[in-house]
């Protein structure tokens, strides 16, 4: 009887989440293009053999990357400094928090379209900045120039995320009781060290969750990038999603496309477990 | 002394990190077009309403937008708390291993970058014919709400004492009965905050709204903003584009004022006990 509640998410669940990956894993192993007609004819593996040659695939598997671990690093650090100061008593603190929660309340082409704007060249601000006080610069070419274009997308990130990442470590620093700061203190602990030895250690389960959700977040990065740059400049930007969308969506591959979405899938795996062998690694040559 | 400034000086950063670029696109969806390209030089005619006129008299107007949306957050909303309520009550009367094993499989699927998932629900809505539809939108938008609004829901019942069931049941109060007057009432600041963060979501979803809607007038926000984006990359008329983000900004700005204590608590349980 009890179970019978649960049916209908049940049911819901796996019908949005795991049929789509069964269905993903299958496409994969079948050419299902305007080629063949849009039917799917089984083509042995040949998605995968052209993936793994396929030169774009690897170049934005690099780009994801690096967005996801510049992005999610930033995050973090800020994150916790952010969770610190909102931690502490002061007036006003309700209403800052609102204003630090805003860019991640709004939708986020919403405040891509903003950013691409402020880092517009020549009429964006930073750029009016620029020539402002320094009148040899012609323009900064931030969106146009591909070794800068993805930093633009990263701060972009960073602003609408970090809020979100500062309130899961806030709510993990008010589980944290005074009495430890105030034994600590009674030793003879500075507050520096307090935050080394007592609060990093205790909120090591909160950075954790919000890394790996973080982290997979920002490697399915989709909406920030289409809005911003659309993948561009020469393609320096473009993300795994963004592929798998383009190969769908304009070359009608879904063979191909489904295959780049499991890939993603898998280097997604291998990444959340490298990370967590890393901090865990990190966590016992520190401690 | 010295300490307090600090504080005080590291609170307005953060301030001025959060909003600058939203007063700068405030400022910018009032420039006229000469103002936009030289911002620091005395120009006759600065400061304009044109860019809003503009994106009210667009075809469809944009408050069409933020109807639609709307209507796909209510609809999510809805769903989602119709199915997540029951599924909490007997995720928490399971036998305690099954009960975390559903636990961790739901917080695992909750992570999940559900971007990648766009192709196959495409194809659902191709094959079941549900494509340009709000209300056929919002299923997808809910099964993806789900896992975090079963998380977040069956953290507060566990919270309520035991011995208020029994009571209850003995009593003579039905399954329903209990629900209806028992249950659905103690939880309801959880639901609230459950209601609100997936509001936000819907509204804010841009894939699957891309691929499932492709009529003009049953654009959601996100999509038609989006849109203007890619309309053309050169010469872009940002001015009104700043008007556009201003306008769909509003309702969140206004719903985050409203409901900051929903929001925060919400966000909250969900990291501490998810």
């Amino acid at each position: 009887m009890i179970i019978l509640l649960l049916l209908p998410a049940i049911v819901l669940i796996i019908l949005i989440f795991c049929v789509p990956l069964i269905r993903y894993l299958w496409l994969s192993l079948h050419a299902s293009s305007v080629v063949t007609g849009l039917e799917a004819l089984p083509n042995y593996g040949a998605n995968w053999f052209r993936l793994i040659n396929d030169d774009r695939f690897w170049q934005d598997a690099l780009q994801t990357s690096r967005f996801a671990t510049l992005s999610v690093s930033l995050e973090i650090v800020l994150a916790f400094a952010i969770a610190l100061l909102l931690d502490q008593r002061f007036r006003a603190r309700g209403s800052i928090r609102v204003i630090s929660l805003l860019p991640w309340a709004l939708p986020t082409t919403v405040m891509a379209l903003g950013w691409r704007w402020i880092f517009n060249s020549p009429y964006g601000p930073i750029d009016q900045l620029l020539i402002l006080f320094n009148s040899n610069i012609e323009s900064s070419n931030f969106l146009s120039n591909p070794d800068i274009a993805w930093i633009t997308t990263v701060v972009a990130d960073v602003w609408k995320t970090t809020p979100f990442v500062a309130l899961i470590l806030l709510a993990g620093l008010q589980t944290i009781p005074n009495d430890l700061y105030e034994a600590f203190r009674l030793e003879g602990g500075t507050k520096r060290q307090a935050i080394f030895r007592i609060t990093i250690p205790l909120l090591k389960p909160y950075f954790l969750i919000s890394i790996i959700f973080r982290l997979a977040q920002a490697f399915g990065v989709f909406d920030l990038i289409q809005v911003m740059t659309g993948g561009g400049p020469a393609g320096s930007t473009e993300s795994l999603a963004m592929y798998a969308y383009i190969n769908a969506m304009r070359f009608l591959d879904f063979g191909y496309s489904s295959t780049i979405m499991i890939a993603s899938f898998i280097l997604l795996v291998a990444a959340g477990t490298i990370s967590f062998l890393l901090i865990n690694f990190f966590r016992k040559v520190i401690y | 002394m010295t300490e307090l400034n600090r504080r005080n000086t590291t609170i307005l950063l953060l301030i001025l990190w959060s909003i600058t670029p939203l007063i700068w696109q405030l400022y910018t969806s009032f420039c006229s077009p000469e103002a936009l390209i030289s911002p620091f030089e005395n120009i006759a005619k600065r400061w304009t309403l044109d860019n809003y006129r503009q994106v009210f008299q667009a075809d469809p107007p944009f408050w069409r937008y933020l109807v639609n949306s709307s209507l796909v957050g209510i609809y999510t909303t809805f769903i989602t708390l119709l199915i997540s309520i029951p599924a909490a009550y007997s995720l928490v009367k399971l036998p305690r291993r099954i009960a975390n094993v559903s636990k961790l499989v739901l917080t695992s699927v909750a992570l999940f970058p559900y971007v990648l998932l766009f192709l196959a629900l495409l194809e659902f809505a191709r094959s079941l014919n549900l494509g340009n539809n709000l209300l056929a939108l919002s299923i997808p938008y809910s099964g993806l709400s789900l896992p975090l609004a079963i998380l977040l829901i069956s953290s507060a019942i566990k919270d309520l004492p035991a011995d208020l069931e029994e009571a209850a049941k003995i009593d003579g109060l039905n399954l329903w009965q209990r629900f209806r007057w028992i249950l659905v009432p103690l939880i309801a600041p959880a639901c609230a905050s459950t209601a609100i963060i997936v509001f936000l979501f819907s509204w804010n979803e841009y894939p699957i709204a891309l691929t499932w809607i492709s009529k003009d007038e049953l654009l959601t926000l996100p999509v038609a903003i989006a849109r203007l984006a890619g309309s053309s990359v050169y010469s872009v008329p940002y001015g009104a584009y700043a008007a556009a983000t201003v306008i769909g900004s509003i309702p969140l700005i206004i719903i985050m004022i409203i409901f900051q204590k929903q929001i925060v608590s919400g966000l909250t349980q969900g990291a501490v006990k998810g």
